[in-house]
């Protein structure tokens, strides 16, 4: 492991320290650790040190040597190799460790190294009294990330219409990861549910202006059923007995009336009917729904299962 | 491929080197800790092995100078080295995501809120957020947080979620938990003599008392109870196209992933709570094998239908 280190620790100074692109060849003559007499071995070991470097998260890219472009060569842009500091306190690094020791993000790395880029820690408070899953494993979440930062068009399918989405930004709501952006020459700003993608999430070399003023959460609707493709108004008769949690559940889109009896007559729009089926079914026979007739009939049907 | 002590050594070593240049003085114990090395020598090996590496030539002027004078850790001739490796977009969603999340619990520490926005500053500079994250913090999650820090015993007003029952139970919460959408409390409940885990919205009320929690806490895994553990109720499911969600949704165990049809194994330690996700998916799941179930499907089949006199022949 030594050897490796300090080889990968040479070639790193040599590139970083090189304002032009290096060949494999100048690597193998000049860096020290990699004179090897035998060609397929010091290939072998420099594809190996490549893909360590980028393990490593630096930035490792080709380019022609000269304007004739015959040889090409390897790169680590100064500019894009180092983390502009942040300038946190130890106080700060202190609340995001405890704060991703909260998150549960799935098979995400480990909770520790990012935060030895920015610092490292001493010694550490008290844990936060709180735990949250935030399922960060789809790498398609990552993949969006990137490109919202890069600010470069993604392409998938979604509702069965291929789409080239201009990604403002990322929100997580209620247990779903959402992508919010507009579709290209378009200018309503829209929110996808990634795990509702059909394709993969491709990321294209086409780059977008961010309008201003954008707010990406205003997108996301108050709650699950009000984002569909449907246009219901719904009317629901909640029992005393659990109007209190119906009224925490609904959003301000929804008009309510209380019954004399203490229970809640509401107007729920609903956009998305399995959303809506499912929560009226949280209700037992707490809950029923008035009108439209044809909801109601839908409804019996799911409950049946018979739809 | 290069083993993962390698890749981790090289990172602390890549790490270290820029706090050290732009901290000359630094003991010997602060980078220790900070870097989180085991013993003064392992960072004394690593000092040892930046010595001897720099650049073509690699003579006296062009190896890196790194070494321990008493107490203070000197590095030299490092200067490339002088700052860390960019974030890479995963790791800076990990952090940023998990220090939203906190925020959006309400009352996190003002210095998280300082630390994410100095993260997006810097990674965005023209935009104000990039990444929300909002676990809508429910009503009563002030009043059960501050209960948890002050290790107190509440009161609470609770509905449970499979049967519908109304009960007043005295408990000593333990922690929060947001996962799946919702949030959970894992608390020691007086009246049951044992741990439960209530859903957040489904407590009513709570009230609190005089009491001091004396119950030993257990808090460990962040699941929620969908995983099947051995010994529990388990009902087996058929997924048509339409109800295949509920396999990556729930982690729920895949007997068989068909053409179509996908067959899991869940949890049910609340047959109620299966019997309402068997109803959501109508015809689109069915169930295989789980008597208790079963019996709990048709019951509250029977209980919302007797709110539709239309649908009973």
């Amino acid at each position: 492991m030594q050897k490796v280190v300090e080889r990968i620790l040479n070639l790193l100074a040599f590139l970083l320290t090189t304002d032009r692109p290096v060949t494999a060849d100048e690597v193998r003559h000049t860096v020290a650790g990699y004179d090897r007499d035998n060609d397929e071995a010091f290939r072998r070991m420099f594809e190996r040190d490549k893909d360590l470097l980028r393990t490593l998260g630096i930035p490792l890219t080709t380019k022609a040597t000269d304007a004739w472009e015959v040889e090409t060569g390897y790169v680590v842009p100064n500019d894009e190799y180092g983390l502009l500091d942040p300038e946190l306190n130890d106080e700060e690094r202190v609340a995001l460790l405890l704060a991703r020791q909260a998150v549960l993000m799935g098979g995400a790395a480990e909770a520790f190294e990012p935060l030895l880029k920015l610092g490292g820690l001493p010694a550490l408070a008290s844990p936060e009294p709180f735990a949250a899953t935030l399922d960060l494993d789809d790498e398609s979440i990552t993949r969006v990330f990137e490109a919202t930062t890069e600010r470069l068009v993604i392409a998938f399918g979604y509702r069965g219409v291929a789409r080239r989405v201009a990604p403002y930004g990322l929100v997580h709501r209620r247990g779903n990861w959402y992508v919010v952006g507009s579709e290209e020459g378009q200018t309503e700003v829209k929110a996808f549910r990634i795990d509702r993608v059909e394709t993969e999430i491709a990321v294209t070399a086409t780059s977008f202006v961010r309008p201003d003023g954008i707010r990406v959460s205003d997108a996301i609707p108050g709650a699950p059923w009000e984002a569909g493709g449907e246009d219901i108004h719904a009317i629901v008769l909640f029992d005393p007995e659990l109007a209190w949690w119906a009224a925490r559940r609904i959003s301000d889109r929804t008009a309510t009336e209380p019954t004399d009896d203490g229970g809640l007559r509401a107007t729920i729009p609903v956009r998305n009917v399995d959303a809506f089926f499912a929560w009226m079914i949280d209700f037992g026979d707490k809950a029923v729904i008035e009108g439209p007739a044809e909801l109601r009939a839908r409804f019996i049907d799911r409950v049946r299962g018979v739809s | 491929m290069s083993s993962p002590k390698t890749v981790q050594r090289l990172f602390r070593i890549l790490s270290m080197l820029p706090w050290v240049i732009a901290n000359p003085g630094s003991t010997v114990r602060e980078v220790v800790e900070r870097f989180d090395y085991s013993s003064p020598k392992q960072l004394a090996a690593d000092l040892d092995l930046v010595f001897v590496c720099g650049l073509p030539g690699y003579g006296p002027g062009e190896l890196m100078v790194a070494y321990i004078d008493d107490d203070e850790v000197v590095v030299e001739l490092a200067d490339y080295f002088s700052r860390p490796i960019r974030l890479t977009p995963p790791e800076a969603l990990q952090l940023i995501g998990a220090g939203r999340a906190v925020l959006s619990s309400g009352a996190a520490p003002e210095a998280l809120e300082r630390a994410v926005q100095k993260l997006e500053h810097m990674l965005f500079s023209d935009v104000d957020q990039v990444l929300t994250v909002d676990l809508s913090e429910p009503p009563l999650l002030q009043e059960l947080r501050s209960a948890v820090e002050r290790k107190g015993v509440v009161t609470i007003t609770y509905t449970a979620l499979g049967t519908g029952d109304t009960t007043v139970r005295d408990i000593e919460p333990w922690q929060l938990r947001s996962t799946l959408g919702n949030w959970y409390l894992t608390a020691w409940c007086h009246r049951a003599d044992a741990e439960r885990v209530f859903r957040l919205d489904r407590i009513q009320r709570v009230v609190d008392t005089d009491g001091v929690a004396e119950a030993v806490r257990r808090v460990d895994s962040i699941a929620i109870g969908y995983t099947p553990n051995a010994g529990e109720t388990i009902a087996t499911l058929r997924l048509g196209e339409r109800a295949r969600w509920v396999s990556q949704y729930y982690p729920v165990d895949v007997v068989s992933d068909d053409e179509g049809d996908t067959v899991v194994r869940l949890s049910a330690y609340d047959p109620n709570v299966a019997a309402k996700l068997l109803i959501r998916l109508g015809s689109h799941a069915e169930l295989l094998d789980g008597e208790r179930v079963a019996v709990a499907y048709e019951e509250l089949q029977r209980q919302i239908l007797s709110r539709y006199p239309e649908a009973v022949e």
